[in-house]
């Protein structure tokens, strides 16, 4: 049922900015216009072009934030993350515990 | 007269063994007949079961209002018997959860509503072999309410209808289907005779069937 | 007479006309206020389902910039399920699975999910599922949770140490039925926070608790102690609490939460709950009757889930699948009717995700 959700009313995941806008809602308790508008603010952009696939596949290559196709260079997983963290100003779990994991 | 009868039914919808069994023996020092007592207790049991259904009551009261009904039978049995008030059983019914399914809740309450609807009910419980059910009907049962949770086992329930079938059962039997992936469409490509969206809808179909 | 084509609830194509499904989005809308005590759908709402159920187009989408978060359930096992197990057969990985939700299938969270997928069977496998999760947390990007369903059954006879209280209602013992539910509920809140602290400490980014009170409402007492516990050990945890059903089922029938009684509650009085169990997210669910047409299950679902949007602090994901939030209860969901049901939800119900 992933497939009909999408394209009815999904915000894309990484391929816009829907891993997000679900980062605001679960870690700060924020209703959808609020994560939405929290999270453009960020981006620098409107809440319409959140949900934008053209403008944010730019946005998250330059961001280093996740994409969706494999790009040379462009980080997903948990150095996309640590960037994220920085982007939306919260702690991710696994970036936490990957930095006790490093620290010296 | 009529104050009994309202009493006895208000306890019996306020779902306490004792108070139902004060407002019995209250009935029968005022002298209302056996008869109409159960009647009165049949009443208020359809509408436990309508309350049930809309989420004000839940399964303890139900089972506490099916067990005051229960004692009062058993008080009032040999006065029923002597007057000839105690009808026959409308029918005699197995009912179980098909094998390999644990969930029982809702057969559970769907075996009570038919109980308290005058219905011999055999419940064997929740995962029961499909053997059972047929050995049940070849013992007398003339009504089969298989109900299954998942679809993983809602599959069972055609399987003990086809083995109804080839033991030349089928058309002594009616076969009830119910649970949550079960529907009216289901039930009539496997050859059930009621399906049951709700306990209670079930037992009304039984009824128009028995 | 115009007739469109429109479907059942168990997903049966029928043709109706305007004025049979106005009549049936009026009943519709009529059973949820009446079952749960909450306000009717204006008549401005209800024109704008009429709008989506009658539109002709085969599937229907909400207008840019009211697009809603995608959470999922079930993990991998919407791959793996086979036999009758409402999943594809396509025995994937749980890695692949979950990078393919996320770059194949713009799934906006995923999860991780044991073939059992219910709390008890995770405990002598835990080490095994936080070696999976701190290696798939090095690859994915989206938020990854662990999910399973509390699933009190499992608690019971024959599955568990305590009596089944269906049995023992059976029998009449009214009592002894409560007294187990009510240790069901403190071993299962035990399990949760066993599981979900260690989960947390493999790097997930939360727990999503599925099906919650699918065993009533000891269950549900059970998730909401658990997530509660969670809530303290691990501040930061993203918590979601999906229901099983629209209604709370009273197999105890008057056990408590934080001094009131959970059993018969419904989507608007549940998420109250799970806000102070310290829940981020709840997931609503209402059932669809298969009996009735999809414009009577659509008005009643989006009644019950509007009213719990509205009164809720926290977003609210609305539970859209087979036979839940107005969609058939079929396997293969017909299209035109999940995606009027998504639309529905999503601008008249406004809920914050799916």
């Amino acid at each position: 049922m992933a497939v009909p959700h999408y394209m009815t009313s999904g915000m894309g995941g990484i391929r816009s900015a829907g891993d997000l806008v679900a980062r605001m809602q679960f870690s700060k308790n924020m209703k959808i216009e609020k994560a939405k508008e929290y999270v453009a603010k960020k981006l620098g952009i409107s809440t319409l072009e959140i949900a934008d696939e053209h403008i944010m596949r730019e946005l998250r290559e330059e961001l280093k934030i996740g994409v969706v196709t494999g790009v040379p260079g462009a980080p997903r997983g948990i150095a996309a993350k640590m960037n994220i963290e920085k982007l939306l100003g919260i702690k991710i779990n696994s970036c936490e515990i990957f930095r006790q994991k490093t620290k010296g | 007269m009529e104050d009994n009868k309202k009493a006895l039914y208000d306890a019996m919808v306020s779902c306490k063994v004792p108070s139902i069994q004060g407002a019995v023996e209250n009935a029968r020092k005022a002298g209302l007949a056996a008869t109409a007592i159960i009647d009165t207790m049949s009443e208020a049991m359809t509408q436990v079961g309508i309350l049930f259904e809309r989420g004000k009551l839940f399964l303890p009261h139900v089972l506490s209002a099916a067990a005051g009904m229960k004692n009062a039978m058993g008080v009032l049995g040999p006065e029923l018997i002597e007057s000839g008030g105690m009808s026959a059983k409308m029918a005699s019914v197995v009912m179980g959860t098909v094998e390999g399914d644990v969930h029982d809740i809702g057969k559970s309450i769907c075996s009570t509503m038919l109980q308290c609807a005058g219905f011999d009910v055999h419940d064997l419980g929740r995962d029961v072999p499909k053997a059972e059910f047929v050995r049940k009907v070849k013992e007398g049962c003339t009504m089969c309410g298989m109900s299954a949770l998942m679809t993983t086992t809602m599959t069972v329930q055609k399987e003990v209808i086809e083995m109804l079938k080839a033991e030349g059962l089928r058309d002594k039997v009616v076969v009830m289907v119910g649970g949550a992936p079960v529907t009216q469409a289901y039930a009539d490509k496997i050859g059930a005779d009621i399906f049951g969206e709700t306990a209670s809808e079930t037992t009304g179909k039984a009824k128009m069937a028995a | 007479m115009t007739q469109f084509y429109t479907r059942m609830g168990d997903g049966k194509r029928v043709l109706m006309t305007r004025e049979q499904m106005i009549n049936d989005l009026q009943a519709g809308m009529a059973d949820a206020a009446d079952m749960g005590g909450v306000p009717d759908l204006s008549s401005n709402e209800l024109e704008m389902i009429l709008e989506i159920i009658t539109d002709r187009n085969r599937v229907v989408g909400v207008e840019p910039g009211n697009e809603v978060v995608l959470t999922y359930d079930i993990g991998q096992l919407d791959f793996t399920g086979d036999n009758g197990n409402s999943g594809n057969g396509v025995d994937v990985g749980r890695l692949e699975s979950a990078l393919l939700h996320e770059r194949a299938l713009a799934a906006d969270t995923f999860e991780l999910a044991h073939a059992d997928y219910s709390i008890k069977p995770v405990k002598p496998i835990i080490s095994n599922e936080m070696q999976t999760m701190e290696q798939i947390q090095q690859q994915i990007t989206v938020p990854y949770f662990y999910g399973a369903m509390p699933n009190a059954g499992l608690y019971y006879a024959p599955d568990g140490p305590y009596g089944n209280p269906a049995d023992l209602m059976r029998e009449f013992k009214i009592e002894e039925a409560m007294a187990a539910a009510e240790l069901t509920a403190d071993h299962l809140a035990r399990d949760i926070e066993y599981v979900a602290t260690r989960m947390m400490s493999a790097g997930a980014d939360g727990f999503n608790f599925d099906t919650t009170a699918s065993a009533g409402d000891a269950d549900f007492v059970g998730t909401l102690k658990g997530a509660g516990a969670l809530r303290k050990a691990c501040p930061d945890a993203y918590i979601m609490i999906g229901m099983a059903g629209e209604s709370v089922m009273g197999i105890h029938g008057s056990i408590e939460y934080d001094g009131s009684i959970v059993a018969g509650t419904y989507p608007h009085q549940q998420v109250k709950f799970a806000q102070k169990a310290g829940a981020n997210v709840f997931g609503p669910v209402v059932n669809t009757n298969t009996s009735k047409s999809l414009a009577w299950n659509l008005a009643r679902a989006v009644t019950f889930v509007k009213e719990c949007v509205n009164v809720s602090d926290i977003p609210c994901h609305v539970n859209m699948g087979m036979g839940v939030g107005g969609i058939p209860m079929c396997e293969t969901a017909p299209l035109d009717a999940l995606t009027r049901c998504n639309k529905a939800m999503v601008e008249i119900a406004k809920v914050d995700g799916i």
